[in-house]
């Protein structure tokens, strides 16, 4: 094999230093979830009259950290997590902190589980996030069980993780295209 | 960045996480207990969010407002195809019209028909309903000024009203068919009888003296005849109805309701 010429692969260790621009656009392939959550937040809270919008933004917003931390968890940061559940508290009537707690746990979960799952197909991939999903959706339906001191409605929470189970091979299959582009445009 | 270990960078990555989780909860608690500052914030978020949410309203608006205008179109096309079609079909009607006027024309020519005088009409409006010496009498604002003449014939939307019987410069009194003393020639329309209806004070005249050799017939059309020169033969008053069989017909008005 002829070696290449170029400095880089005489030395594949040291790497010429990042132009802004090239810094610039590494950013934005790390910001590219959490921008995609922020605009999806703003986009359900404006009054747009969109059907059953309550429930599909916790459930768009728990696959999407779940698919990311799973995958990619350089564009899925804890940090990141945290602010965007915040924001959506924020923006949304659920009490202060909540989403931030249960979307952590979500991550959490993805992150530490990606070892051990990654090799397994798609549907098995599929059911644990199933759980986790039920698992969150229960939760946030305790904890507000547990501020209003009252038993609230069962339906809604198991309609929202229905909904989030759902919303997650669509969007998992727009993720892995994203990936795909991402991916092809880092090492061509 | 601070320079430190790739071991200690670790341990601190593996911290966040925890970290994190103890905040989120440490901002419920904190929420929680107090309400105000967490609405505070929600309000302060909802400020610096409100212009774009008011853009994303907007725009919202914009497509509805531009497919309710892009369905109007559709609907406004086939609407105009319908209307073509009719104005194609009245076209053609058009022409049968004027072919049977010129018809008609040559016809008259041929005959040397002699036209009948135009009847000039002038509206008014009926602003009282006092009779004086009439029981069923309406006063209307047009009187010799306007060229109105005691004996004219009021006609309403529907036919025949009643004639003029008294008149001022700008005011006329005008008796109406129902009333007692009205008696006026009509033709039944059908079985071409003749009859006098009279008015008895209710909304429902009387139909007398018609041959009876002719019986009229239930539901045909009265109208005026020109009996004695009084009035213009041919004007619609109403339709015959007898309430019970062999007992005196009565005639329906459709343009009084006094």
């Amino acid at each position: 094999m002829i070696p290449d010429p170029s400095m880089s692969a005489w030395e594949p260790e040291i790497r010429p230093r990042q132009t802004l621009w090239q810094r610039l656009d590494h950013g934005a392939r790390h910001l590219l979830p959490s921008l995609f959550i922020a605009l999806i937040i703003i986009f359900f809270s404006a009054p747009l009259n969109i059907p059953g919008a309550a429930e599909l933004l916790p459930a768009l917003v728990i696959a999407t950290v779940f698919f990311w931390s799973f995958w990619r968890p350089t564009g899925m940061s804890g940090l990141a997590v945290f602010l965007l559940g915040l924001f959506m508290d924020l923006v949304g009537f659920t009490p202060l902190g909540v989403s931030a707690f249960i979307l952590l746990l979500v991550h959490g979960v993805a992150f530490y589980a990606r070892f051990g799952l990654m090799r397994l197909n798609f549907l098995l991939v599929w059911g644990v996030f199933a759980l986790v999903a039920a698992g969150a959706c229960l939760l946030q339906w305790g904890l507000a069980c547990l501020f209003r001191l009252a038993m609230l409605d069962i339906a809604p929470a198991l309609f929202e993780s229905l909904l989030t189970i759902g919303v997650y091979p669509p969007l998992s299959a727009l993720f892995s295209w994203v990936l795909h582009r991402l991916d092809e445009k880092e090492d061509p | 960045m601070i320079p430190v270990s790739i071991q200690m960078r670790q341990a601190l990555g593996k911290l966040v996480l925890p970290l994190l989780v103890l905040l989120s909860i440490g901002i419920i608690i904190a929420g929680q207990a107090d309400r105000k500052l967490a609405d505070k914030a929600r309000m302060t978020v909802a400020d610096g969010l409100a212009p774009l949410w008011g853009l994303m309203t907007a725009a919202q608006h914009r497509v509805q407002a531009v497919s309710t205008n892009l369905r109007e179109a559709g609907r406004m096309a086939s609407e105009n195809a319908r209307l073509q079609t009719e104005n194609d079909n009245l076209r053609r009607w058009y022409d049968v019209a004027v072919s049977l006027t010129r018809e008609n024309d040559t016809l008259k020519t041929a005959l040397h028909w002699i036209p009948e005088p135009t009847p000039a009409f002038v509206t008014g409006r009926v602003v009282a309903d006092s009779g004086g010496i009439y029981a069923r009498a309406v006063l209307l604002v047009a009187g010799t000024d306007s060229g109105v003449r005691v004996g004219n014939v009021a006609l309403a939307a529907n036919g025949l009203a009643g004639r003029v019987t008294e008149t001022g410069a700008r005011s006329s009194r005008i008796l109406l068919i129902t009333d007692i003393a009205s008696r006026l020639p009509v033709t039944l329309d059908a079985s071409h009888a003749t009859a006098i209806m009279g008015g008895d004070n209710t909304p429902l005249p009387r139909l007398m003296y018609y041959a009876q050799d002719t019986r009229p017939i239930e539901g045909e059309r009265v109208v005026t005849s020109d009996q004695a020169g009084a009035f213009p033969a041919g004007l619609p008053i109403g339709r015959c109805i007898t309430c019970i069989p062999a007992s005196p017909l009565w005639c329906r008005l459709p343009s009084l309701t006094t």
